[in-house]
């Protein structure tokens, strides 16, 4: 019986021990208990803001960089009959039913984070750097205030989110939007130093990129709505041109940013190990200037590093650009396509009327950009056939600004990225870690002139693609930022901002294609008038259903996206 | 159970033994003393006392003596002898006490205290019983290590002076007598034992006395006296209801069961071949869905008892010895005594915490005591792959095909003889026919091979179980890394008598240990971008898998060759080639358990179990630098190291208290266990450029060069711990086994849950009545001779989630990198990766069950039946959540599920003479049913990208819809022509191609809106069976016996791709392409014009991927021959050959390799989907069973 008293005693014992024997401690991760506390926590804690940057680029066919491209009027959808997404936003069709669902959880995701930054920074007590703490609530308000931009360019209007506990809110105004980003913006600019380029940490948000992402907020705001200032969130205080036009000068005179000399160093058709053998880039004498270049003010990174998720097709996180495997041609990979040897999904070719214009342009003759940045491929390539089974809207003509690039060795091996000399792989997707460049030097410059009115920023960077100065005018400024910033995502947001849109249809209807290896024109459709969807969207894109259904109705569908746009689903050519 | 030889086997005493005791069963006792509970005659079975020595040294001992025990014992075994003036008794106690041998006699008619003086020296035991019964009228046989004493003269005296006597002779089915059964008169203490001719003579009797007839292994026979002479035919006791199953913590006999359990015997799993008993149990266990995971070998089974209640795990409980939590493929099917499975809630209960998807116990091989007993079991075969006729097209018939669907869909054909300059020809005139890259890389009459010894034996005081095996398997497909596996297991039970008390186990202690240690290596049968199998039904025919030098055929020579169809092309067989061939890995597992058991009196039991599970596992691989393809090349080669180890121990002790008042008779239990995992980490490097190029056996990281970003990969975490604290009690009550009833509760502190909601509860109340014990029944006995209704009622747990849910946790994953100038080198990101939901608890599966058991014509047939719903409440489950909320969703308790079912299982047992025969079939029905899920879709979406790339999500789980169903669109034909098009337009039909042809499929508008969308997408298929069936047939004649096993499911669907039809175009084809689709007008309704790349046909899913899955399978037939029936002096207790054919055929309409599809895209609750499997083998084999 001793025994069992024993045992009873024993029972006891582990009752009342119970609850500690069942505490368990995370050997993997923090929690907001206990995190951020150090300095080391905050500089994590605003990395994990940027990197969402990446996970959006998993999901080409919604990131907006990808969506502003296809839907301008210098690209057309192309890709294969496969690539319905590219075709339906170059025509802003209804594509599918949850179409950005990923952009719309990826933003929302960096929008949370800069959230948990931004409200618990106070918490980090042991500051290492003097100025770091300014610096990092600079960056996640930089950071809030891009994601909330893109969003309100893309969807016009969404919930304004600025808390981390999960509220089910109604979509804010458009003008409560732009307040907001406005207040981080200036928010931001009064948090960074005044550190030049190249002294700032390179690759981080600076105060030269918010006060250039101001400008184009302000643009964009006053172009698209008619508006002269900019509201600021918490604040009675206007922004207006003149503000813009301090802060931009700010930008110009006292950042070290500046254009680099040649145009074409700013890709990476010009490196070196692809350059030897590519006599366009070896003959004019290109040498890429790298990422996170003087002109370079914000951009996405990529990594050498990038694994295939477990699920061996999509990228981990997004760290291998897949916007450029999306414009890379279909069933390149050897020396036919070179310099443009990673095989893609043959997206975005660049418009007929684009290079014609750029041609017959008597302001543009001689302008070296025009091969720089267009890859008329049965000139350049003549041996290579591609995928004629498969390509749709295929107008022979590449952009090459942002096409992944193979590369030779020594003893004549090809590598499918030049980005294996420096440190990448060798592979068709993993080896694509160009970056995005987001904000140049040249947009700032002509940014001033079109606030400013004046041809000081325009001529310099006409000047620099050999060009004589002109005389300012909105024209020739359209002009020069067509040409000069063509394919890198503003050209759609500057036609909305300036009402242009009806030259989408001018300069993409008509043009020679080929589909499936057969001559064709390009049309929307034959019953498909453009100009009467984009009024009925204004531009701004379908808000994934999923996400109005989990709202339990508290979120709307933007209009043009109801039920009756799916009328808008038939693409012009027979799928069969 | 036992055929040829009469004799009982020894294994069965014990095991009928503590039968008895436990139940507390007033019989026989099988003691040398005076009974003093119920009966005072004295038939006396000698024990003998074995030394008591401390553990190790035992084991030791006996794994060292036992190889040499059994060899005909009685004929090796040497006894020396020194004893004066001893009565024969204590000679008796001598011999049992320096030997394994003991004696049966029968007091009465041995005179046992005749002193006798003995003397001798390494004799054997003939020698010393001819001299010990020298002169006297005993008579004695050796019956291996059993003796029985019997008195011819005394017997026959008897009969002479009394009178109404009856005699008669006991034999076993086979005919053969069996001395030593107990014969009594019911009711009184007059009794006698069956002398070595299994003759008996009793006398003293009155009119209307009835005979009892008892002997262990047999069924007990009640025969009223009606004549002088009266043979007794006895039947074996295998499935009889005084069998005693495994109920949790203890046994119960299997007519007071309650609840709706099934046991199947470790015999009829080993007789199955199977590679591991999981397989073994797919025909025998209705209700219990076990499907092969891919039929490669070592990949497992995916196995869910009365349908799927969560998203999460829905794995059973498995129970090993006692120890919850273990792994039955570690087992070697040899090493298991039985497998008790709990299926209801209120069987279960009693495991609360974990219960909530049912409990598998299994009992490993025990140790009896008696004499050791070798056996060996191995068999040898060869298996080959079931394609069911699957055959991919020839370089002819692709180059046809390809080119007349682009030409129709308006594209450009392929200029193949350029493409292909080299071989054109060659295909055209026919001397080449292309690449069937299945058949390539088939592993015809791939081996299989097992062996496995097992010894059993012991004394009273200690009993020990051994076991060692070996099995070795390699896979029928994958010829250029031919998959393999290996599995070594020794297991070792033993327990032992530390006090004995009055012949009474007072203090018992115990070990049972499993050591398994496996090799393993295969192809990938995963997703469609790393399925092995689907790359050999896609690549091109046109491609040469060698090339003249007889190497791989890869990109130097498609180079070399002109071959230019597409230089992407990766011949498939290189590619498992690097990929497969130099790689390994390697587990060992032990399971261990150690109790002690303490019973200060007989009605008490105090049990104190402690369970220590180990596992580790080793991975190494080495890819070669190669260059496949233009776009697919190993610059460096690549050494892979992984290593892992994980530890977990629990700790139960219980109290059992059992006690009768008059008839009624309660079993108390109450119980208090600890559990703790995830002591254990794992750490992975990869690197590159090896000092032996090309070797795997130097492929360690140690002979790496250097350290990059790009090639170095270096993981180390630590496994994620976590610990279950539990109490519980049961109390089974029975009024003379005619009425019972059970009540547990059990409360169980999860460490997955935030304090203040750790602790759940689970209750269960079940009763049952045997309603043949009623006199109202007696008239029908003759033709039902048992029936009981049962009804029972119980929730159970399930916490099977992520660890801290309750915590906004922070995650520094790989995903929240950023590489801000350095490409090479990442920023540490880290973010909140949960919204953290502090009230996530247990779901609870709440269970009501109705059944029956019914015994017709004296057990010939068993008939059971259940009824049952199963509610999963509080299901956890990741429901999506606004993605405006910016992180992860933690679990909620968000939902529930349905399952409903029957189940019905009729076994027929008989003989005819010499030919015994069974005949099971068992046929089960469940219905899955989503009921709720907590937000405001009701949806939790699947994947996309599942059959082929660029489909949309192809199963979710919706509320109303069975879990995991196939999603899509419902097609209704193909138009036939262009007039049947206009008037479909016209009468305001929709379509969803952009414009409609002849040959396109009519998707159907179901909500007759004026779009075709998501929104019209319905269920287009179940993976769920609706039925599922078991067969077997035992039969066997003299020597012979047959068995033949089938299980088969019906009423379930498969979603079926085996190409791309997107994006890769120019995947391969199999042969229906020609007969399946529509070529013109009237040529099919179902499946539309066969086309090149993207159509919407091909592309949108439909009911076009959805197939009927129903099939039968003949699973295992096995014919055996016992050659100790032929040749009875054979040195050996048994010695049957057999051959055995598994997987021989299955009956089935389902196009796919093997309708046995237990792929889900990876998820635990997705089934049915076949984008490429690998298919079981069809295996024969012949093996040997030798009991020595």
């Amino acid at each position: 019986m001793k025994k069992i008293k024993y045992i009873i005693v024993a029972l006891t014992l582990l009752f009342t021990g119970c609850e500690s024997f069942l505490d368990t401690e995370n050997y993997t991760k923090k929690d907001t208990s206990n995190f951020p506390s150090t300095q080391v926590d905050a500089v994590q804690m605003i990395t994990g803001i940027y990197s969402t940057m990446n996970n959006a680029v998993n999901s080409p066919d919604d990131n907006p960089f990808f969506i502003y491209e296809m839907a301008s009027d210098d690209r057309v959808g192309g890709g294969s009959t496969s690539n319905r997404t590219a075709q339906s936003a170059d025509r802003m069709m209804n594509s599918k039913v949850s179409w950005f669902e990923n952009i719309w959880t990826v933003r929302y995701s960096g929008i949370f984070r800069a959230n948990n930054a931004i409200t618990t920074m106070n918490n980090v007590q042991s500051w290492t750097t003097n100025g770091k703490k300014e610096q990092l609530l600079g960056e996640a308000h930089f950071l809030r205030a891009f994601f909330y931009f893109d969003m309100v360019q893309m969807f016009g209007s969404v919930p304004l989110i600025l808390a981390t506990t999960p509220e089910n809110l109604p979509k804010s105004s458009a003008d409560e939007i732009y307040a907001q980003i406005t207040y981080d913006l200036i928010t931001a600019i009064g948090y960074f130093p005044d550190t030049k380029y190249p002294d700032i940490e390179l690759g981080h948000a600076t105060k030269w990129s918010a006060e250039a992402l101001l400008s184009r907020v302000y643009l964009f705001y006053t172009g698209f709505y008619g508006k002269t200032e900019l509201p600021v969130a918490n604040s009675d205080k206007k922004i207006g041109k003149s503000d813009i036009i301090t802060y931009i000068e700010d930008c110009i005179n006292n950042s070290g940013h500046d254009l680099i000399s040649d145009q074409r160093n700013l890709w990476p058709y010009s490196n070196p190990h692809t350059a030897q053998y590519y006599s366009y880039a070896k003959d004019k004498g290109l040498a890429w200037a790298g990422d996170n270049n003087q002109e370079c003010l914000f951009s996405l990174n990529f990594s050498n590093t990038t694994e295939f998720s477990a699920s061996g097709h999509e990228y981990s996180s997004g760290y291998a650009n897949r916007i450029v495997e999306y414009f890379n041609m279909r069933k390149a990979g050897n020396s036919e396509s070179y310099p443009f040897v990673p095989t893609g999904y043959s997206n975005g070719p660049a418009s007929y009327k684009l290079w014609t214009d750029w041609a017959t342009d008597p302001d543009y003759t001689g302008d070296y950009r025009r091969e720089g940045t267009i890859c008329d491929k049965a000139v350049e390539m003549p041996k290579y056939v591609g995928d004629p089974s498969k390509e749709v809207e295929n107008t022979g003509l590449l952009s090459k600004k942002y096409m992944g690039c193979g590369a030779y060795d020594e003893s004549g091996t090809l590598y499918q990225s030049y980005a294996y000399f420096y440190g990448g792989q060798n592979d068709k997707q993993k080896g694509l870690t160009q970056s995005l460049i987001l904000i140049r030097f040249a947009d700032v410059l002509l940014m001033h002139s079109e606030l400013t009115a004046t041809n000081a920023g325009l001529n310099k960077v006409r000047n620099r693609a050999g060009l004589p100065s002109i005389a300012y005018s909105l024209d020739a400024l359209k002009k020069e930022r067509r040409f000069e910033l063509c394919f890198e995502a503003l050209r759609w947001n500057d036609l909305r901002r300036w009402g242009d849109v009806q030259q989408i249809v001018t300069n993409q209807t008509g043009q020679p294609i080929t589909n499936r290896g057969v001559a064709d024109t390009y049309t929307f459709g034959s019953t498909f008038d453009y100009m009467t969807r984009y009024n009925a969207t204004k531009g701004f894109w379908k808000i994934p259903d999923s996400q109005i259904t989990l709202s339990e109705g508290i979120l709307e569908q933007n209009e043009g996206w109801d039920e009756a746009s799916s009328d808008w689903t038939k693409l012009p050519y027979s799928t069969l | 159970m036992k055929t040829g030889n009469c004799w009982p086997n020894p294994l069965l005493i014990n095991l009928q033994d503590r039968v008895y005791r436990l139940n507390n069963l007033k019989t026989i006792k099988f003691m040398k003393k005076n009974s003093t509970d119920g009966i005072d005659h004295h038939w006396l079975v000698l024990k003998k006392v074995f030394f008591v020595m401390k553990l190790t040294t035992l084991i030791l001992l006996i794994s060292t003596l036992s190889i040499f025990a059994n060899q005909s014992y009685s004929q090796n075994t040497r006894i020396s002898l020194n004893l004066n003036k001893t009565s024969v008794k204590e000679v008796l106690r001598e011999i049992e006490n320096s030997s394994d041998f003991f004696f049966i006699y029968n007091n009465q008619l041995i005179d046992v205290e005749r002193v006798v003086s003995i003397n001798i020296e390494d004799q054997d035991i003939n020698s010393i019983l001819s001299e010990l019964f020298d002169k006297t009228d005993v008579e004695y046989v050796v019956k291996d290590k059993h003796i029985i004493l019997s008195n011819q003269l005394k017997d026959e005296k008897e009969q002479s002076v009394q009178s109404n006597k009856v005699t008669g002779r006991v034999t076993a089915e086979s005919g053969e007598p069996i001395p030593g059964v107990t014969v009594y008169v019911k009711g009184t203490s007059n009794g006698t034992i069956t002398n070595t001719n299994g003759d008996y003579s009793i006398s003293g009797l009155s009119a209307n006395q009835s005979l009892i007839f008892s002997f262990i292994g047999f069924k007990a026979q009640e025969i009223v006296v009606n004549k002088a002479e009266m043979n007794v035919v006895l039947v074996e006791d295998a499935i009889g209801l005084e069998e005693v199953v495994a109920i949790g913590y203890g046994v119960q006999k299997k007519k007071l069961v309650t609840g709706s359990t099934i046991q199947v015997a470790g015999e009829s799993l080993a007789k199955r071949n199977a590679v591991d008993a999981l397989g073994a149990l797919q025909s025998l266990a209705p209700g219990v869905n076990i499907v092969q995971k891919s039929g490669q070998p070592g990949e497992g089974y995916k196995i869910n008892i009365r349908g799927l209640g969560t998203t999460g795990s829905s794995d059973p409980l498995v129970v090993i010895d006692g120890v919850a939590g273990g792994s039955i493929d570690a087992l070697n099917p040899n090493d298991i005594e039985s497998i008790d499975i709990l299926k209801d809630a209120a069987s279960s209960a009693i495991y609360g915490a974990r219960a909530a998807n049912g409990v598998i116990l299994v009992s490993t091989k025990k140790g009896k005591s008696g004499a050791f007993v070798v056996s060996y079991d191995g068999y040898l075969g060869v298996q080959n792959a079931n394609t069911n006729g699957i055959e991919p097209l020839n370089a002819k018939q692709y180059m046809e095909i390809v080119n007349s669907t682009l030409v129709s869909s308006g594209a450009k054909e392929y200029d193949f003889k350029t493409l292909i300059p080299n071989h054109y020809q060659s295909i055209i005139d026919g001397t080449w026919s292309g690449t069937n890259w299945l058949e390539e890389a088939k592993n015809n009459d791939a081996p299989i091979g097992s062996h496995s010894i097992n010894i059993t034996g012991g004394t009273d005081m200690s009993r020990v179980a051994m076991g060692f095996s070996y099995l070795g398997q390699e896979g029928t497909i994958g010829k250029s890394a031919i998959p393999n596996f290996e599995r070594y297991t020794v297991h070792l039970n033993s327990d032992h008598s530390l006090l004995k008390k009055n012949n009474r186990d007072i203090i018992t202690v115990g070990e049972n240990v499993t050591f398994t240690s496996t090799n393993k290596s295969g192809l990938n049968i995963a997703g469609i971008y790393s399925n092995n199998v689907r790359d050999l039904l896609t690549a091109s025919p046109l491609l040469p898998a060698y090339n003249s030098a007889g190497d791989f055929y890869i990109y130097k020579d498609m180079v070399a060759d002109n071959w230019d169809f597409d230089q992407s092309s990766v011949n498939p067989l290189a590619k498992i080639n690097v990929n497969h061939s130099q790689k390994n890995t390697t587990t060992r597992r032990v399971q261990a358990n150690g109790f002690i058991e303490i019973s200060p009196i007989k009605e008490l039991k105090i049990r104190s179990n402690a369970g220590y599970q180990f596992f580790q596992s080793d991975y190494r691989s080495y890819i070669p630098i190669y260059e496949l393809s233009s776009d697919n090349s190993n610059l460096t080669d690549d050494i892979t190291q992984t290593q892992s180890y994980s530890t977990k121990w629990t700790w139960e002790n219980t109290v059992n208290y059992v006690t009768s008042i008059n008839k009624h008779h309660i079993d108390f239990l109450v119980g208090q266990s600890v559990e703790k995992w995830g002591y254990g980490c794992d750490l992975s490097v990869t690197n590159s450029n090896s000092l032996f190029p090309g070797s795997f056996n130097h492929a360690y990281i140690s002979n790496s060069q250097g350290l990059n970003t790009t090639d170095t990969k270096i993981s180390g975490s630590p496994n994620t711990a976590g610990g279950l604290a539990s109490f519980f009690g049961r109390v089974n009550y029975n009024y003379n086994e005619t009425y019972m009833a059970s009540i547990v509760m059990r409360a169980d502190g999860s460490s997955n849950f935030a304090r203040g909601h750790r602790w759940g509860y689970f209750p269960s109340l079940s009763a049952g009545w045997v309603i043949s014990n009623e006199d109202f029944m007696k008239p029908i006995s003759g033709v039902m001779n048992f029936l009981k209704l049962r009804a029972n009622w119980g929730q159970n747990g399930n916490a099977d989630i992520d660890n801290f849910q309750y915590l906004a946790t922070i995650a520094f994953n790989s995903d929240s990198y950023y590489y801000f100038n350095d490409k090479n080198d990442p920023s540490i990101g880290a973010y909140p990766d949960i919204l953290p939901n502090e009230d996530v608890t247990w779901e609870t599966s709440e269970q009501l069950d109705f059944g029956f058991d019914a015994r017709f014509f004296a057990s010939r047939l068993a008939l059971t039946f259940d009824w049952y719903n199963k509610t999963t409440k509080d299901w956890l489950v990741v429901a999506p959540q606004l993605a405006s909320y910016g992180t992860g969703a933690p679990y909620i308790n968000g939902g529930d599920v349905v399952n409903k079912g029957l189940e019905i299982a009729l076994n027929w047992n008989d003989n005819i003479n010499d030919f015994k025969y069974s005949a099971g079939v068992s046929l089960a029905r469940n219905d899955n049913k989503v009921t709720r899920i907590a937000n405001e879709e009701g949806i939790i979406h699947g994947a996309e990208n599942v059959l082929a790339q660029n489909t949309d999500e192809l199963y979710r789980v919706e509320v109303g819809f069975p879990m995991g169903y196939f999603w899509g669109y419902e097609t209704a034909g193909v138009f036939q022509n262009q007039n049947q098009i206009d008037q479909f337009l016209g009468n305001g039909g929709i379509v969803l191609q952009d414009s409609a042809v002849p040959g396109d499929l009519i998707f159907v508008n179901t909500n007759g809106d004026k779009v075709i969308d998501d929104n019209d997408k319905v269920m287009i298929g179940n993976p769920h069976p609706k039925f599922t069936m078991g067969f077997n047939f035992n039969c066997s004649y003299k020597g012979f016996d047959l068995s033949v096993n089938a299980y088969g499911a019906f009423g379930h669907q498969i979603a079926k791709s085996y190409r791309e039809f997107s994006n890769s175009p120019n995947n391969n084809y199999t042969t229906d392409v020609y007969t399946k689709y529509w070529t013109g007008e009237g040529s099919t309704n179902r499946y539309p014009a066969f086309t090149h790349g993207k159509n919407t046909n091909f592309k949108e899913l439909s009911d076009l991927y959805i197939e009927n899955g129903d099939y039968v399978k003949i699973s295992n037939v096995s014919f055996g021959y016992d050659l100790k029936s032929a040749f009875k002096k054979l040195p050996l207790q048994k010695l049957r050959i057999y051959v055995s054919a598994q997987n021989l055929f299955t009956f089935t309409k389902y196009s796919g390799f093997d309708p046995e599809v237990g792929y889900g895209n990876g998820e635990s609750w997705a089934s049915g989907i076949d984008i490429g499997y690998y298919p079981s083998p069809k295996t024969i084999l012949g093996g040997i069973n030798i009991v020595f």
